[in-house]
C-alpha cells in the first residue's frame, strides 16, 4: 500500500501523546449553581420570588396608600375603572315638594349622593314598596332589594342613599295590598347613576386644592387605586402588599423556624443514637399522626385572639409545632446515613475530631436536602395559612392575608371578581414558583433525589 | 475461501452482526457507543465480548434485542441476522416471537432486574405463557422443574417467594431458568457475574456451562473480566471505544494477543502462574470521549507504541489467520517497529 | 400480622386518647371558660349540661366524665341548638361528608394513576406538557379558589343553557356531588399524578422492566403487570395522608358550595364558639383520620410483599 508514507510509521512523541482532559474542578454549591442557572423555570421562580420579595418590602415605599382607610367614593371598583366625578353642592334634605308625575320618575339626576324618586299612586294600591335591582326585573318579576315599604298612599316620593354605585339600577314601585302583601301592579324604570363627589370632600380628600378654582358641575378625577377597591373601598394593592407581608412572613418564617428545629432535633437523635433516639423518634411519630389542621384550628380557639392582636404570632407558633417532624425525620436518616460513609471513616482514622466532622461533613452533606425541604415547606405553609384565614380561623380582621382577603372576596365573587381573583392570583404565582424552584433545587442538588422531568 | 467451506461455516452459524452502529442523543451531544461491529456466533459456542466499562459491548447487545431506549438511542447502521433473518429495528411488538424465545438474556445485576412485586415463579412462568400458550398453572410448574434445573434446592417452595427472599447468587440462577425456559438457540449474559461474590460467580459459570452442555445453546458472554473469558470463552471479541479491536479464538487471543490493548489488559491482570509473575501494570489514561470519536484508533492516546498516523487513520483488519485479526497499524507492513511482546502473523504485510 | 394490627390501634387509641385530651383542655382553656355562667344560654341547655358534665366538680372529675362520655361514643349536647345531641350531628351529617370524600377520594387516586401513567408513557409529548400544565395549575391554586371558580362557571353554564345543567349549590343528587367531588379531589390528583409520574418513570428505565422486555412479553402486559403494579406503591403510602387531606380540605368546598355536611358545622360550630360540637367533631375526626392512616398502612402491607411486619 502506498497510501502511507514512512513517516506516518514514526512513533508519536511524548507530548503529542498526552491527553489533554482538564475540566475545571467546581465546588458542590458552584456545580448545584450552574444546574440551577440551566433550569429556566427554576430560574424563572426565583426572579418571580425576588420580586414578590421586593413587592412586599419595598412595595409600601412606593406605593403609599393606607390599607386600612376607605375611599367611600370608590367601594369595590374593578382595576382600570373610570374614576371620574361630577362636583356638586352638599348634601340638601329631600323635600319632593308638589306632585305632578304622572308615573314612577326621577325628581333630579341620579347621582352618588342620592336618587329621588317620585309617583303616582298605582292602581289599586293601598301602599307601596320600592325595590332596587342591577339586573332587568324580567319576566320572573326579580324586583332586586326592597329599599322601602309605605302601607299608606300618602307618601309618594322616596330617596335612596343606600349604598351607592355608579351603574345602572332599575327602581321598581310594587303596589301593596290592604295587609301588605304584593299585587300584581308594578313600574320599573331604568336609572343611570351618576358618580359625584361634594367640593368639601373633594379638598377633605386632597382631590384638588383648596383654593382651586373648580365650580358645581366640574368634574375631577377621584383617588387612583390601580388594582381597585374592595367591598369597604380599601385600596387593593395596599392591602396585596400589607397582606403579602402577613401571608410571607408566615409562609416563609414558619418553615424556616420548624426547619431549624427539624434540623436540631433530628441531627441530635441521629448523632447521640441509641435509646435517646429511639424515644425522640417515636414522639416525632407522635406528633406526625396528630390530624394537622384540626390541630391548628384547636390552637386557634385555645390562644383566641383579643383585641387588636392579628393572629399571626399564634399561628406561627402552632405551624412550628407541628410540623417539625417530617424534617427532624429526614436529617436523622441523613445523619445515620453520612455517619456510615466511608469517608467520615477515613477522616476520623485522620483524626478528625467531632466538632470538625459536624462542621465539614455532616452540615455541607445535609444542607441539600434541607433547603429543598425548605422551598417545598413554604407553599405548603402558605396554604395553610390561606385555608385557616379563608375558614375565618386564621389572621383576624383587619389585618389582611391573602386568605383572608379571599375570603371576604368569595362574597362578591359574582359582582366584583377582582377582591376574590388577585389575592387569589398572589397566593397561586407564589406557590407556583416555590414549587418549581424547589423541583429545581431538588435536581441540582442532589442527584438521588432528581425526580426525572 | 472455498465455497463448501463457506456453506459449512454458514450451517454453523446462528447469529451474524454485521457493521453495527448506535448512537445516544444526550443533553452534551451525541455519543457513538458503538462504531461498526461485526461478529457472528455459532451454535452451541460460547463468543466472550470483552472490554472496559462504556466501550459499548452492552449496548451492542442491548440494541440486538431491541432494548436501548429508543429515543435516545439510535441504531444507525447496520445488521444482525438469526438463522439469516433480520432481528434489528424490531419494535416491542413483532420482535416478540425472538425475544425471550429464540434469544434469552440475563443481566450484570439480579437483585434489581427481576420484579419486586411479582413471586419468582410467576416470573419465569411468564415467557412460557407468552410464547408457549401453556396454562399459568402448567407454566408454574415448568418454572419449578426450570429452577431445580438451575440447582435452586427447595425449588417448589422458592417458586412462590418474592426476589426480596432470595441471595444475590440464587436470583441470578433464577435468572437464568427464566432467559432459558422457553429453550432459546442463544443465552445473552451480560456481566452475568460481576456483582456476585467470587464463590458464587464460579457457581453461576459451571451452571451455565452445564446449560450450555444440556441444552446445546449458543452464549454469548459480556464480561470485563478476562478471568471468565478463558473459563468460558471459545471466541472473544475485545472492544473497544465502540469498536472490536481484536477478534479470535480464546487462545489466540490469550497466547498470540495481536492488539496493544489486549495486551495491556493482560498486564492488568492478576496471574497464579509463579513462573510468569509480574507487577500489575495499569492502562495509563482514560478511554476517549464518545461525544467526538478519535479519528484514528481509538486506543492511540494511551497506546505505548502509537505511531504518527494512529490518531489520525482508523486502521482497518489486519489478519493473521483464520477468524483471528486485529485493528492496529503495527501489523501493517510499512510499520517500523515490532514490539516482542505483539503476535506478529508470519503472512501479514502483504496486503 | 395479628400482633403488628394490635400494635397499630394501640397506638392509634394512644393517638385518639391524646387528641381527646388536648381538645378538652384546649376546650377549658379558652378565655370565657365554655362551662362558665359568663356564656348566656338558654335555661334548657345550662340544666342539661349541668347534669351531664358535673359542672360543680373539680376539672379533674370533669375531665373523666368527659373520657367516660367518648368512650362510650357519647359526644354531649350542642351549645347553640337546644336539645340537640353530638351525635346526632354526626349521625346525620357525616354521611354526606363521607359520600363527598369518597368520591373525592376516588376521583384523585384513580384520576392522580391514570395521568400520571399517561404522562409518564408520553413523556415529553403533547399529553404530557398538557396534562402536567393542569397538574402544576392543581396544586397551586387553593381549592377554594377552585370551588369558587367552578362555581362561577356552572353558574354561567347554566345561563349559557338557560336551564339547570349542573346545580351550583346544594346537596341531594348525583349531580349535586359530581362538582363538589372533584374540586376537592384535584389538590391531590394533582400531587398524586406527579408523584405517580416520577415513580412511573423511574420504573419504565429500571432493571426488571428491561428483563420484562427482553422476555419478549407484549407491552400491555408489562406495562399491567411489571410497571403499574410497582409504581402505584408510592401512590398507595401516601394515601393516608390524601385522605387526610380531602377530609380536612371538604371543609372548605361543603361552606362554598352549602352541602350540609359534617365539615361545614365543625367550621361554623368554630367560629360560633360551640364547644362541646368542636369537641365532638374533633375527636370524632381525629379518630377517624388517625384509623384511615392505620388502614391504610395495612392495606399497604398486602400490596408490597416486601414491607416485613413488626
Amino acid at each position: 500500500m502506498s497510501d502511507y508514507t514512512a513517516s506516518d510509521f514514526l512513533p508519536l512523541s511524548r507530548q503529542e501523546h498526552k491527553q489533554s482532559l482538564s475540566r475545571p474542578s467546581l465546588s458542590y454549591w458552584q456545580d448545584a449553581w450552574i444546574r440551577l442557572k440551566s433550569n429556566r423555570r427554576a430560574l424563572a421562580s426565583l426572579y418571580i420570588i425576588l420580586g414578590l420579595l421586593f413587592f412586599t418590602l419595598a412595595g409600601p415605599l412606593i406605593w403609599r396608600a393606607d390599607p386600612a382607610s376607605q375611599d367611600l367614593d370608590q367601594v369595590g371598583r374593578p382595576p382600570g375603572a373610570d374614576r371620574s366625578a361630577i362636583l356638586v353642592a352638599d348634601y340638601a334634605p329631600f323635600n319632593s315638594g308638589p306632585n305632578n308625575a304622572t308615573s314612577l320618575h326621577l325628581l333630579e339626576p341620579a347621582t352618588t349622593q342620592a336618587v329621588r324618586l317620585q309617583w303616582q299612586a298605582l292602581e289599586g294600591a293601598n301602599g307601596h314598596r320600592v325595590y332596587r335591582n342591577i339586573f332587568p326585573v324580567g319576566v320572573e318579576k326579580a324586583y332586586g332589594i326592597p329599599l322601602a315599604e309605605f302601607l299608606t298612599n300618602d307618601v309618594d316620593s322616596f330617596e335612596d342613599r343606600l349604598d351607592m354605585k355608579a351603574v345602572t339600577y332599575y327602581y321598581s314601585l310594587v303596589a301593596l295590598g290592604p295587609h301588605g302583601e304584593l299585587l300584581d301592579g308594578a313600574e320599573t324604570i331604568e336609572v343611570d347613576v351618576q358618580r359625584v363627589t361634594t367640593l368639601f370632600e373633594a379638598i377633605d380628600r386632597g382631590l384638588i386644592s383648596a383654593d382651586s378654582d373648580l365650580a358645581i358641575g366640574d368634574e375631577i378625577s377621584l383617588t387612583w387605586h390601580p388594582l381597585g377597591t374592595d367591598y369597604l373601598g380599601r385600596d387593593m394593592l395596599a392591602r396585596l402588599m400589607a397582606g403579602a407581608r402577613v401571608s410571607l412572613f408566615i409562609g416563609i418564617g414558619a418553615p424556616l423556624l420548624f426547619v431549624l428545629f427539624g434540623v436540631f432535633f433530628g441531627s441530635v437523635a441521629g448523632f447521640i443514637g441509641g435509646k435517646t433516639d429511639q424515644f425522640m423518634m417515636r414522639f416525632a411519630d407522635f406528633v406526625v399522626a396528630l390530624p394537622f389542621l384540626l390541630f391548628m384550628i384547636l390552637f386557634k380557639i385555645t390562644f383566641g385572639i383579643g383585641p387588636g392582636e392579628s393572629g399571626v404570632f399564634p399561628m406561627l407558633v402552632a405551624l412550628v409545632l407541628l410540623m417539625w417532624p417530617a424534617t427532624a425525620r429526614l436529617v436523622r436518616g441523613q445523619i445515620l446515613q453520612i455517619r456510615e460513609q466511608g469517608y467520615i471513616h477515613a477522616a476520623q482514622l485522620l483524626g478528625a475530631k467531632t466538632p470538625y466532622l459536624i462542621l465539614r461533613h455532616m452540615i455541607p452533606n445535609t444542607l441539600g436536602v434541607v433547603l429543598v425541604t425548605i422551598t417545598f415547606a413554604i407553599p405548603s405553609a402558605i396554604f395553610t395559612e390561606a385555608f385557616l384565614s379563608f375558614i375565618g380561623m386564621g389572621v383576624a380582621p383587619p389585618t389582611p392575608s391573602w386568605g383572608s382577603m379571599s375570603n371576604e372576596g368569595i362574597k362578591s365573587m359574582l359582582m366584583t371578581p377582582h377582591e376574590l381573583i388577585l389575592p387569589a392570583l398572589f397566593i397561586s404565582i407564589t406557590v407556583l414558583a416555590f414549587n418549581l424552584l424547589g423541583d429545581g433545587l431538588r435536581d441540582s442538588l442532589d442527584a438521588r433525589m432528581r425526580n426525572q422531568d | 475461501m472455498s465455497a463448501a467451506v463457506a456453506d459449512t461455516k454458514n450451517a454453523s452459524t446462528l447469529l451474524e452482526v454485521e457493521n453495527l452502529a448506535v448512537e445516544f442523543d444526550t443533553y452534551g451531544g451525541t455519543v457513538q457507543a458503538v462504531r461498526g461491529v461485526n461478529f457472528t456466533v455459532q451454535a452451541g459456542k460460547t463468543l466472550a465480548i470483552v472490554g472496559e466499562s462504556g466501550c459499548g459491548k452492552s449496548v451492542t447487545v442491548q440494541s440486538m434485542m431491541g432494548l436501548i431506549p429508543m429515543p435516545p438511542g439510535r441504531i444507525t447502521a447496520g445488521s444482525a441476522r438469526l438463522r439469516g433473518q433480520e432481528i434489528l429495528g424490531r419494535t416491542l411488538v413483532d420482535g416478540r416471537e425472538i425475544r425471550g424465545s429464540q434469544i434469552g438474556m440475563i443481566f450484570q445485576d439480579p437483585m434489581t432486574s427481576l420484579n419486586p412485586t411479582m413471586t419468582i415463579g410467576k416470573q419465569i412462568a411468564e415467557p412460557l405463557q407468552v410464547h408457549r400458550g401453556y396454562s399459568a398453572k402448567k407454566a408454574f410448574a415448568r418454572a419449578i422443574e426450570l429452577l431445580e434445573m438451575s440447582k435452586i434446592p427447595e425449588a417448589a417452595k422458592r417458586a412462590s417467594q418474592y426476589p426480596f427472599e432470595f441471595s444475590g447468587g440464587m436470583l441470578q440462577r433464577a435468572m437464568i431458568a427464566m432467559a432459558i425456559s422457553c429453550k432459546p438457540s442463544i443465552l445473552i449474559a451480560d456481566e452475568p457475574t460481576t456483582a456476585l461474590d467470587v464463590t458464587i460467580q464460579a457457581q453461576i459459570l459451571d451452571l451455565l456451562q452445564d446449560l450450555q452442555k444440556e441444552t446445546g445453546m449458543a452464549i454469548v458472554l459480556i464480561t470485563h473480566d478476562l478471568g471468565v473469558v478463558a473459563r468460558m470463552a471459545d471466541e472473544v471479541a475485545v472492544m473497544y471505544a465502540g469498536k472490536i479491536v481484536e477478534h479470535g479464538s480464546v487462545d489466540d487471543v490469550f497466547y498470540r494477543s495481536a492488539h496493544p490493548y489486549t495486551l495491556g489488559l493482560k498486564l492488568a491482570m492478576p496471574n497464579n502462574d509463579p513462573s510468569r509473575q509480574h507487577t500489575l501494570q495499569p492502562i495509563e489514561g482514560s478511554p476517549p470521549d464518545l461525544f467526538s470519536p478519535p479519528l484514528g484508533c481509538g486506543y492511540c492516546a494511551r497506546c505505548p507504541y502509537a505511531m504518527q498516523l494512529c490518531c489520525s487513520k482508523h486502521p482497518q483488519e489486519f489478519v493473521m489467520s483464520g477468524a483471528h485479526y486485529s485493528r492496529c497499524w503495527l501489523h501493517h507492513a510499512a510499520a517500523l517497529s515490532k514490539p516482542e511482546e505483539l503476535y506478529f502473523s508470519a503472512t501479514q504485510g502483504d496486503q | 400480622m395479628w400482633s403488628y394490627l394490635l400494635k397499630r390501634l394501640l397506638q392509634g387509641i394512644l393517638t385518639v386518647w391524646f387528641i381527646a385530651t388536648a381538645t378538652f383542655f384546649a376546650m377549658h382553656n379558652v378565655p370565657g371558660d365554655p362551662l362558665s355562667d359568663e356564656r348566656v344560654m338558654t335555661a334548657a341547655i345550662r340544666a342539661n349540661l349541668e347534669a351531664k358534665y358535673g359542672l360543680d366538680q373539680p376539672l379533674m372529675t370533669q375531665y373523666l366524665i368527659y373520657l367516660r362520655n367518648i368512650s362510650r361514643g357519647d359526644f354531649g349536647i350542642s351549645f347553640t341548638q337546644e336539645n340537640r345531641e353530638v351525635n346526632d350531628i354526626i349521625r346525620e351529617h357525616f354521611p354526606v361528608s363521607a359520600t363527598l370524600g369518597i368520591l373525592a377520594v376516588l376521583f384523585a387516586t384513580v384520576g392522580g394513576v391514570l395521568w400520571g401513567a399517561l404522562t409518564a408513557l408520553y413523556r415529553n409529548r403533547l399529553p404530557d406538557v398538557l396534562i402536567m400544565f393542569l397538574v402544576i395549575l392543581g396544586i397551586s391554586v387553593p381549592s377554594f379558589v377552585v370551588a369558587a371558580l367552578s362555581q362561577l362557571s356552572l353558574v354561567n353554564l347554566n345561563d349559557f343553557f338557560g336551564r339547570t345543567i349542573l346545580p351550583v349549590a346544594g346537596w341531594g343528587t348525583v349531580s349535586h356531588m359530581l362538582v363538589p367531588a372533584m374540586v376537592l379531589g384535584l389538590g391531590t390528583m394533582a400531587y398524586l399524578t406527579r408523584l405517580m409520574r416520577s415513580s412511573m418513570l423511574e420504573i419504565v428505565s429500571s432493571d426488571y422492566v428491561r428483563t420484562a422486555k427482553s422476555k419478549g412479553l407484549p407491552p400491555e402486559r408489562i406495562f399491567t403487570r411489571h410497571q403499574l403494579r410497582n409504581a402505584i406503591l408510592p401512590v398507595v403510602t401516601v394515601l393516608g395522608p390524601s385522605i387526610a387531606a380531602i377530609t380536612t380540605g371538604g371543609f372548605v368546598v361543603e361552606l362554598v358550595f352549602a352541602i350540609p355536611g359534617l365539615g361545614r358545622y365543625f367550621v361554623e360550630a368554630v367560629q360560633q364558639l360551640d364547644y362541646t360540637v368542636i369537641m365532638g367533631t374533633t375527636v370524632f375526626y381525629g379518630a377517624f383520620l388517625v384509623f384511615m392512616v392505620i388502614l391504610v398502612d395495612v392495606l399497604y402491607v398486602f400490596i408490597d410483599p416486601r414491607v416485613e411486619l413488626n
